[in-house]
């Protein structure tokens, strides 16, 4: 019959507590953003408030489960740098929360995924490139969405 | 009879059941992914260059001083033996360990990936149901390690047939159909190829793009894990790493090119998924029909994948505690020589995650700041390996390789130099978070290096109340 000491069973419980930890930390503290109706165009309005040139605009709906369309903005400043915006509606937290994981699936091989992709209320807004000077100045302006 | 059943480190029969293409096909499932193709193909003719930037700072590095580190020490372990061997102990569990931590990040999202892709071929608004999720998830994550259960035999059968049926077939099909596409006068979305469309632009805002490439062949090393088992692993290894590379990169580049050739870039938007991507590409070939096939191979291929990424470091930490350098709570294997006790722990800490990814509402960013996390914890192993090939040519020089990395010390120092500097580099830009970050950068770095610290240090607790009775050969309580 097996038997092990405290040492042992101590130090087993310690290890998966601590590789538990920071997923646990993570998942805790990083910021979530609710479910909520926005109206208008967050990307739209902060670009205009930023002075940011919307160079092109288009409708777009991604192909995705509750997905309710949006649009796909080429955003550009300046100084030359360029940024594609797609922004989609979702039609209710699961449909958009799905859509979060899907994201999250498409790790280029063991690394991170390409682009950004924000989460305000209903929409989701991904942005390729992750950083920009564009994205920068567009983050406060969205950020204060984020809250119903 | 040594050629068929030899002991393992501490008296545990290994049979040997791997050759050549069993030993590729690992490295195969571990490494190719049709996920990565519509990725990759929205960067039109410059996917080449970043694929061969790929290459040249990691997958020849990494495959050629795998291919020196498993001739010259063909012991169980993979990477654990190898960094032993030069930096004891302490760096050997510590690189084992992060290979195996950063797994449990990534089982929720490749978990996802076949549940949704699953969901593809069945009813695609499954994917919003989280009860379907996880049950899927779950089913895929215990039954492949009900597959590992059985050992390396039963293991080996169906990693070959998987990765044949789910990687390399789904793979075949994007190509040929790309060839048929060009062949029937279709028209080709990307402009005409010259040298300039084939250079990548590197700049602060593809930096992390960058990085995230260096890492796209990660995984070349899985093969190593199985070295007790494989029939003749001097001959064997070096020529399944070069078969695993060929059969990589030609699938890779021909498929991204397929896609980059058929679907307009804006049509490639990543938050959609690949299925979707790939339901474009066929639907545009006038063979809708054969979406619904595709989906079920190509969660087929994650599967097998999972498969490669869940069996392998689990088998080193099975060799750790073998040797005594974990409680014997971990040193449990089976009458087919699986490590049971580390897969159902893996299986058990997997599953609390992939409830956590599913359930909690918006995983947005704290599951960016894990998969950063992953980066890390890889860029701590491949450091300390591409250190382990260096050091070894000084310490041990006269240890027999059957396979050596040619051009000397001069050689070893260009191959693992630069191995070394592409994950540094990737390790550094891994903590530059994206410019829309509702946590502060420092909250961010902090949060990724805690993370990353946390899950690499349990070996060093462990080592630090190691007990002679945890070895099994001195009789140690069981």
């Amino acid at each position: 019959m097996s038997t092990y000491t405290r040492l042992e069973i101590g130090l087993f419980i310690l290890v998966i507590m601590v590789v538990l930890l920071p997923f646990i930390l993570i998942m805790g503290i990083a910021d979530a953003s609710p479910y909520h109706p926005i109206s208008g165009e967050p990307v739209d309005e902060a670009a205009q408030a930023t002075g940011i040139t919307v160079a092109s605009v288009r409708d777009s709906t991604w192909s995705l489960p509750g997905a309710l369309g949006g649009k796909t903005y080429v955003l550009t400043d300046n100084t030359g740098e360029t940024v594609t915006v797609s922004t989609q509606s979702f039609d209710s937290a699961e449909s958009r929360d799905a859509a979060v994981r899907v994201y999250h699936t498409q790790q280029v091989g063991r690394g991170m995924p390409v682009g950004s992709l924000v989460v305000i209320g209903q929409h989701l807004i991904y942005v390729t490139p992750a950083h920009s000077n564009i994205l920068e100045r567009l983050a406060p302006l969205l950020k204060q969405r984020i809250s119903p | 009879m040594i050629d068929e059943e030899t002991a393992g480190s501490t008296g545990l029969p290994s049979k040997k059941v791997l050759g050549l293409f069993a030993l590729a096909m690992i490295n195969v499932a571990a490494v190719l992914s049709i996920r990565n193709f519509p990725s990759m193909a929205v960067y039109g003719w410059s996917c080449i260059g970043w694929y061969i930037l790929g290459a040249v700072m990691f997958l020849i590095p990494i495959s050629l001083a795998g291919a020196e580190l498993a001739t010259g020490w063909p012991e169980g372990g993979g990477v654990y033996a190898w960094v032993k061997q030069a930096f004891g102990e302490k760096g050997g569990f510590t690189a084992l360990f992060c290979e195996w931590s950063n797994n449990l990040v990534w089982f929720p999202t490749v978990l996802s990936f076949i549940a949704s892709t699953l969901a593809f071929a069945l009813t695609p608004a499954l994917a919003n149901n989280p009860w379907y999720m996880f049950s899927v998830m779950m089913i895929a994550f215990w039954g492949t390690t009900a597959i590992a259960y059985f050992g390396e035999e039963a293991s080996t059968k169906f990693g070959n047939v998987g990765v044949i049926l789910g990687s390399i077939i789904p793979a075949v099909l994007i190509i040929l159909l790309g060839v048929w596409w060009m062949g029937s006068g279709q028209a080709i979305v990307l402009p005409p190829l010259t040298l300039d469309a084939m250079i990548p632009v590197i700049n602060v805002s593809t930096l992390p793009f960058f990085a995230t490439i260096i890492l796209l062949f990660a995984g070349m090393e899985m093969a190593g894990f199985h070295a007790l088992e494989t029939k003749n692993p001097q001959k064997d290894f070096p020529r399944a790493m070069a078969l695993s590379a060929v059969i990589i990169v030609v699938c890779t580049v021909l498929a991204t090119l397929a896609i980059a050739m058929v679907i307009p870039a804006n049509q490639l938007n990543l938050a959609s998924g690949v299925m979707q991507a790939i339901e474009y590409f066929f639907k545009a070939a006038g063979m809708s029909w054969l979406v619904a096939p595709m989906a079920v191979l190509i969660t087929l291929g994650g599967v097998v994948s999972l498969a490669a990424w869940l069996i392998g470091p689990a088998k080193g930490l099975g060799i750790v505690a073998e040797e005594g350098n974990m409680p014997p709570l971990f040193d449990r294997t089976n009458k087919y020589g699986a490590p049971v006790a580390v897969l159902v722990i893996q299986a058990l800490i997997g599953s609390v995650i992939s409830l956590l990814y599913v359930f909690l509402p918006s995983v947005n960013q704290a599951y960016w700041i894990l998969s950063a996390m992953t980066v890390e914890l890889l860029c701590i192993v491949y450091v300390l390996v591409f250190a382990s090939v260096i050091k070894l040519r000084y310490s041990q020089p006269d240890t027999p390789r059957p396979f050596k990395i040619p051009g000397g010390m001069a050689g070893i120092w260009l191959v693992g130099g630069l191995g070394m500097f592409g994950t540094i580099f990737a390790f550094i830009v891994g903590l530059m978070p994206p410019s829309y970050f509702t946590t502060s950068g420092f909250v961010y770095v902090g949060s990724v290096l805690l993370g990353t610290f946390l899950l690499a240090v349990p070996p060093l607790v462990f080592l630090k109340f190691k007990k002679a009775s945890w070895l099994k050969s001195a009789g140690g309580v069981r």
